[in-house]
This record gives structure tokens, C-alpha cells and sequence, in this order.
């Protein structure tokens, strides 16, 4: 397999809207996770999220851009466009046909979905929005990416709840490999809404933590999801036609990987069997061995099963490291969503360019016996050349990705 | 890459469930002889709505198929997902415990998945009169149905659900024919499931894109679509493999290509729709007069048809176009959304099978705008060794994938 290049990043998460901000945020540890106020959750057992409370698309694009998009659609379409601009690209000068937009997310703009259906219930058929129904679909973000940009190449949306955006990355890698496309967007986005949430709450699958408005949320591991939102775009390209242009290149996909565990609805890979394969088979690809790898971002997210499945396959996988095994568990920060895996690819990049570590934690936070909260290790120094991103998901799917620098 | 050194890639086992026929045998039989699955919806209530009607399954009998805990946990669409991918399964012979699992993935389409399941717990809740049951929210992410499908046969290959609505189970036919041909997987199980939803059914009306009786795919008289429901599978293979098994190989799957319109998110372009034909022909590497079947996207709303037609006819240069017998499968089925593309992608092998082009039904008048051989009312027989099949999807998403006869 070939060697793609980042060149290009866009993001807006609950750490930061834009890369800079977010690439701040990530550096300080900061958390976004905080008191739902954006719906009523009276109601709920549960009332946090890492969600963004400052997201302004007007930032992005001018207000007709937007006027029928739904909240997952502007997020993805903002990021598009920080991304396009950071890799110098100009589209005018590119045959558009050649330009893919790949997305992943867990259900798109669902806020529509409960929406239009409300509307059904309360007004009739007669009643229901027209507007509303064509921002259901999960590709409607990456429509929206496509003609906001006029790209007219391939367009394709995955939806595997938190391993959505591994799959946009793996399939845009795909169509690279195949010289199908020059470059792809490829993205991730979610958004934080009262019908997921509600969802997710009735299904006893969230951490029942209650806080108040401004209050510091140190959650516990193993004590319960937290859901968050956001969206990122990268821009990928071939490595040759990457340099060729001059393009400033973050980093390079050196191999990935995705697998798929067994076990029940709603539940993790319990062993974590598959997981640890992909793991193997990525650094494997990657023409390395474990001890190459200099950083490990986590899809560890609060729930006991997958934080403590990573735990006990990691500490297996890297034993060389003994008690001095340092993870970036991201989600610990801005909460879990289907395309966090963007956010968290742009984040290692970010760290790759830039030179400075991930915020990391010991290891040994993750697991749910742990008396302690996580404390985040801020290193001023350390190797950055090298990342494992590993992420699994319920229902199942695993993925692992190695990026380096170029 | 993608010519030369890679691999070919096989249809070894179809599966399938829709109106007309709840497994490939009565699939084919209704598909050839024209029989009409649109018929009054007894799954909601459709007081209010100016259509009553919609291609929907009458006997799902998941009895003594499923456990009581599968059919009480598991959404329509889930469950008419497993049936036609134990169909294909068993149908393909193949043995899976031979197979190393991980190089067999699950990649298909989703379209409103579970919604069914969530509209029940909604209503309830909006109705404040019991407290409903919280599991009827697990089947509500589009892909539960892949990780059922993995689990159940115990297949840790890749995995993966695309969502681009109308269009989903077609790309997971093109993903699927990728991951084979670049060595990734051996095997695939490809395709989709879709039941009716609430949510669909109110949002098309709302969009005023439905017949109120049935629709009537490039008919001048045509109002729209019907919806419809269903599931199918296709087992993909890597050729060689499936020749050293003498599997029955039902088709070749050529090449694929996606585009986007980017132009509208509900209207379809003739632009787009050409420009993802011709490309989905150059990666099969199939010249445009060697097409003798285009089983069309053929929804029967009023611009799509005429779009349509436009795209194929500026595809196929008009006069190559006169030999092309083109046909919409939805006539009978209705619009299926997320497993439209699987649904069609079955008709599309079928009819390389059997060589025989299935018809579109209700055309009675034909549209000066549409003005194509559709094949209307009685299927034909005919030499069919490269065919095409056409999903068009809201946002512009377009998928065209190229299958030929497999040489026997």
C-alpha cells in the first residue's frame, strides 16, 4: 500500500473550534466536557457532554450557505473549508472530478430526524416539514460538503457508530491506492442531540453523572459513556503528489487496519481479541514493531468494557514498557461520537508537525478498580515521530492506524 | 492498479426479500413475470396521507428462524436483513468454517435502519401513556444489521456500513468488488436492508414525491414513487477461488465508480448521472456499446425518469442507445432506499444469469420524454453480457456498478 499524506486540517470540537484552538486545547488538557444546556435533561439520568457551545458556521461561510443545513451538516462543511485553506489547494485550478469527500458519522443530523417526526406526530401529515426530511440522511453533511466546494468526484458516508470515521480514513485510503482521486477530503462529524442522548440515556448506557452549570466534571473511569460532538476534515493526498506541489505535509497513513470482534448488541469486544489483531496486523503493515511506536491514542471513553478491554490488551501488547505505558485516551476530553476518530488523527498530526506530545495518562487511570481520576502528563519534549490510533466500537468493530512523520 | 494484476471478483450467493418474492427462487419468478408488490400498508397507520400504499412485506414469518429474544431485540429491517444473508450464505456453499474469518468482511448499506423501532418508543413518549421499552432504541444506528450479520457467522474480516440513502447497498457492492480486488478480503457479504418507516413514508409524502395509488416508472402519466421494503445479499468472491470450489457463479462484478451532483440535495442531474456511468464503465474497462442492460435507478417521480433518460442517452451517444433494453425493478418493488441498490443489483445478475431482461410494469403511456426500450410489462429474452445498475441518492450521491456474464 501507498503512502498518503496530510495536508491539510480543519476541526471543531468541544476543545477548540478551528485547528489552533484546538491544538491549544489539547495541549493544555483541557477538558470540554460540561452541563448540557443546549436541551432540557430534567428528564434524564445523566446531564453532560463534551459539546460545543460557541460554534458560529457565519465564521465559515455566509448565512445563505447555511440557511438549510442541519448543525452536523455546518460543522462538517466549516471544517471543509479551514481544511481546503490550510492545504493551499485551489480547487479552481484542480479537475474536481479527481477531489473525493468520504465522511463518517454515527447518525448525521439526528436533531432533524426527531424534529420532522414531531412535527409528523403534532401537526399530521400534512404537517411534517418538508425541509426538514432531506437533512435525515447521514450523507447529507458530505452533500453539503460536495456542493458547498462544487466537488463532484466520489462522495461516499459511513455510519459505524465510533469507528465511522476509521472507515471514511480507510476507504479514502482506498480510492488514493487506486489513483481513483488526487485528493479526498475526509472527515468525521456528529452532533450532540436530544433524540441520541435520550437515546442513550433509556438505554442505561451513559455515565449517570448530574452536574450543575460551570461546575468541573471529573468523571471516573469505568463509571459510563460520554457522549460529545464535533466534526474534522482532513485533507489527504498521495505522498508523491503531495510533495510534488510542495504542500506542507503533517504526516503520512502509514497502514491501517479494521476488523470486526464478536460479541453482542451494544457491547464492546469483551477480550478484545480482534482488537488486539489489528493492532498487530497495522504495526505489522507498517513494516515496525511495538517498540517503534513512540505515542498511543485510545479509543477509551468512561465505559468499563472498552477501557478496560484497551488496558488489558495494551499493557500485553507494549509489556517492554512495564509501568511507564503513557496513553491519550482524547475522548477523556471532548466525550465519544462516530467521527471523533478524525478529531483524533488530526490531533496526533498535529503533534507529529509540531513536535510536541500528546497530553498523556498513565495507563493505569483506565482502569475502572482506579481510586483516582486521570491526571493528564503535559510533557514539554518527547519522541512524537510515530502513532498508533487505535479505536473500537460497539457492535464490534475495531480499527487500528499508524501514522509517522513524513 | 485496478486492471491487469488484481484480482476478478465473483457473485457466488444472492439472497433476498422483498414484495414479490421472499427468496431468490420466488424473487425470480415474480421479477420475470412482471408481478406487482405495491399493495395497502398494514404496518402504520396512513389516516391522512394522500398514499396508502407501498411495497410491503406480508409474511415476514421469522418463526423457528429466529430465537424469541432475536425477534424481540432486533428491528424489521434487521430481521429481513438476517433472512436473505442466511439465504446467500447457504446459497453460495460455502463452507465457512474452511475460511480464515478475517479475511471474509461484512460491508453493507443502511438507509432508516431501526427508525421503525425508535417511531414506536417516540410515540409512546409523546403520547405520555406507558413508559416504553428502552431496548426498542438498540436497533436504532444504521449498522446494527452489519455487526448482527458478522456475529452471527462469526466473520472478523473488515466491517463496514455505508449510508448515502437511495444509494448505500449499491456502493457496498463496489466497496466489497474493492477489498477483494486489491487482496484485502477474500470474501465479502455485501448488500442492505430497509423496512418502511414512518419517518421515509411521511418524509417523501412531504417532499410530494409519491403516487398516491402506484408508481409508474417513465410512464407520461407517472406522480411519483411508491416506497418499498426489503432486503438482499450478495456473497462477492475472489474468482479464482470460487472456480477452484466450483461455486456457481452467478456474475462477474466489473467496476463501480461514486460522484456526487453536487448541485441540489433533493433533485436529481442528468450531469452527474452521466458522468458516474461513464466513469463506472471505464474502471470495469467495458466500452459503452458492449451494455446490452441498464437496470435504471427508475423511481417514477417526474424528473428523475427524465433525467435519467437524458444521462443514459448522452451515454450511450443515441445510437448504441437504441439497442439497450433498460428497466426499472422498483415498478414491482417499490423504492427500497438503502437496500434499493442490493435489491437491483440481484435483478441485474439475475438477468446476466438467466439472460432474460426483466420488465418495468405499469408503463402505459409512453413519455416523449422518455423514450428508451424500458422493456414494459413482459420480460424478454435476450444475449445480455455486460449490464449496468444505476442508484441515484438524495445529496447527489450517485453509484453505477458494471457486472458481466459469468463465462460458463
Amino acid at each position: 500500500m501507498i503512502e498518503i499524506a496530510v495536508t491539510g486540517i480543519g476541526v471543531i470540537s468541544p476543545l477548540g473550534i478551528g485547528r489552533g484552538a484546538f491544538w491549544e486545547g489539547c495541549r493544555k488538557a483541557k477538558t470540554g466536557i460540561k452541563k448540557i444546556t443546549s436541551f432540557d435533561t430534567t428528564s434524564l439520568r445523566s446531564n453532560i457532554a463534551g459539546w460545543i457551545d460557541d460554534f458560529n458556521p457565519r465564521q465559515f461561510m455566509p448565512p445563505k450557505s447555511y440557511r438549510r443545513m442541519g448543525r452536523v451538516s455546518m460543522m462538517a462543511v466549516a471544517s471543509s473549508v479551514e481544511a481546503l485553506q490550510d492545504s493551499g489547494l485551489d480547487l479552481d485550478n484542480i479537475d474536481k472530478e479527481k477531489v473525493a469527500v468520504i465522511m463518517g458519522t454515527s447518525y448525521g443530523n439526528s436533531s432533524h430526524i426527531e424534529d420532522f417526526y414531531v412535527s409528523l406526530l403534532e401537526d399530521g401529515p400534512r404537517g411534517a416539514h418538508p425541509f426538514l426530511f432531506p437533512e435525515t440522511v447521514p450523507n447529507a453533511p458530505a452533500s453539503h460538503i460536495a456542493m458547498f466546494h462544487g466537488i463532484t468526484g466520489p462522495n461516499n458516508t459511513f455510519c459505524q457508530n465510533e469507528l465511522s470515521a476509521e472507515n471514511a480514513i480507510m476507504y479514502a485510503r482506498n480510492l488514493l491506492s487506486q489513483n481513483l482521486v488526487d485528493v479526498v477530503l475526509v472527515g468525521g462529524a456528529d452532533e450532540l442531540s436530544a433524540m441520541q442522548y435520550t437515546c442513550y440515556d433509556a438505554v442505561g448506557a451513559l455515565n449517570k453523572v448530574r452536574a450543575e452549570e460551570g461546575e468541573t466534571i471529573r468523571p471516573e473511569p469505568g463509571s459510563g459513556l460520554i457522549l460529545g460532538e464535533g466534526a474534522g476534515i482532513l485533507v489527504m493526498e498521495r505522498i508523491d503528489v503531495a510533495r510534488k506541489r510542495d504542500a506542507k505535509i503533517y504526516g503520512v497513513l502509514k497502514s491501517g487496519v479494521i476488523r470486526g470482534g464478536i460479541t453482542d448488541i451494544g457491547h464492546y469486544e469483551i477480550e478484545g481479541e480482534q482488537m488486539a489483531r489489528a493492532v498487530f496486523l497495522a504495526i505489522e503493515d507498517a513494516g515496525m514493531d511495538p517498540g517503534e511506536i513512540d505515542q498511543i491514542d485510545i479509543s477509551a471513553n468512561f465505559t468499563g468494557e472498552l477501557d478496560k478491554m484497551e488496558y488489558n490488551q495494551l499493557r500485553q501488547i507494549f509489556r517492554g514498557r512495564n509501568n511507564n505505558l503513557e496513553v491519550t485516551p482524547l475522548k477523556y476530553l471532548m466525550g465519544d461520537f462516530g467521527g471523533a476518530g478524525i478529531i483524533r488523527a488530526a490531533a496526533i498530526l498535529l503533534s507529529i508537525y509540531n513536535k510536541l506530545p500528546l497530553p498523556t495518562v498513565n495507563i493505569e487511570a483506565l482502569r475502572s478498580e482506579a481510586e483516582n481520576f486521570p491526571v493528564w502528563n503535559i510533557s514539554p519534549t518527547g519522541k512524537t515521530d510515530t502513532a498508533l490510533m487505535t479505536s473500537t466500537t460497539f457492535g464490534g468493530g475495531t480499527s487500528s492506524l499508524i501514522f509517522t512523520k513524513q | 492498479m485496478n486492471k491487469d494484476t488484481s484480482r476478478r471478483v465473483a457473485v457466488t450467493g444472492l439472497g433476498i426479500i422483498t414484495s414479490i418474492g421472499d427468496s431468490v427462487p420466488a424473487f425470480r419468478e415474480g421479477l420475470f413475470s412482471g408481478k406487482c408488490g405495491i399493495e395497502p400498508i398494514s404496518l402504520f397507520d396512513t389516516t391522512g396521507f394522500s398514499c396508502h400504499s407501498a411495497g410491503q412485506i406480508k409474511n415476514i414469518d421469522p418463526e423457528g428462524f429466529f430465537s424469541p429474544r432475536e425477534i424481540k431485540r432486533n428491528s424489521r429491517c434487521d430481521l429481513l436483513g438476517l433472512i436473505a444473508a442466511d439465504e446467500a450464505l447457504s446459497d453460495s456453499g460455502l463452507d465457512i468454517a474452511k475460511y480464515t474469518k478475517e479475511k471474509i468482511g461484512v460491508v453493507l448499506g443502511g438507509g432508516a435502519g431501526g427508525m421503525l423501532s425508535w417511531e414506536k418508543y417516540r410515540r409512546a413518549l409523546w403520547l405520555k401513556k406507558t413508559r416504553p421499552r428502552p431496548s426498542l432504541l438498540l436497533p436504532t444506528a444504521p449498522c446494527t444489521l452489519t455487526d448482527f450479520v458478522a456475529s452471527r457467522y462469526k466473520l472478523t474480516g473488515l466491517r463496514a456500513t455505508i449510508c448515502t440513502a437511495c444509494s448505500s447497498s449499491a456502493t457496498s457492492i463496489g466497496y466489497g468488488f474493492d477489498l477483494i480486488r486489491s487482496g484485502d478480503q477474500d470474501i465479502v457479504v455485501t448488500g442492505g436492508s430497509e423496512s418502511l418507516s414512518e419517518l421515509t413514508f411521511s418524509g417523501f409524502h412531504s417532499l410530494r414525491l409519491m403516487d398516491p395509488e402506484y408508481c409508474r416508472p417513465f410512464d407520461r402519466h407517472r406522480r411519483g414513487l411508491s416506497l418499498g421494503e426489503g432486503a438482499a445479499i450478495l456473497i462477492l468472491e475472489d474468482y479464482e477461488r470460487a472456480e477452484d470450489r466450483n461455486a456457481t457463479i452467478y456474475a462477474e462484478v466489473l467496476g463501480y465508480a461514486t460522484n456526487s451532483d453536487a448541485v441540489h440535495i433533493t433533485s436529481p442531474d442528468a450531469e452527474g448521472m452521466s458522468r458516474v456511468m461513464i466513469q463506472a464503465l471505464k474502471n470495469a474497462n467495458v466500452n459503452v456499446d458492449q451494455v446490452d442492460y441498464i437496470n435504471a435507478h427508475g423511481t417514477a417521480t417526474r424528473i428523475n425518469d427524465q433525467m435519467e433518460t437524458r444521462a443514459i442517452k448522452k451515454v450511450f451517444n443515441g445510437e448504441c442507445a437504441g439497442d439497450l433494453t433498460i428497466s426499472s425493478t422498483k415498478s414491482m418493488v417499490g423504492h427500497c432506499l438503502g437496500a434499493a441498490g442490493a435489491i437491483e443489483g440481484v435483478a441485474t445478475v439475475l438477468a446476466l444469469h438467466e439472460q432474460v431482461v426483466p420488465p418495468t410494469i405499469h408503463l402505459e403511456v409512453p413519455d416523449p420524454d422518455c423514450d428508451l426500450d424500458y422493456v414494459p410489462d413482459y420480460s424478454r429474452k435476450k444475449e445480455i453480457n455486460f449490464a449496468m445498475s444505476n442508484s441515484f441518492a438524495f445529496g447527489g450521491n450517485n453509484t453505477s456498478v458494471v457486472f458481466a456474464r459469468s463465462k460458463v
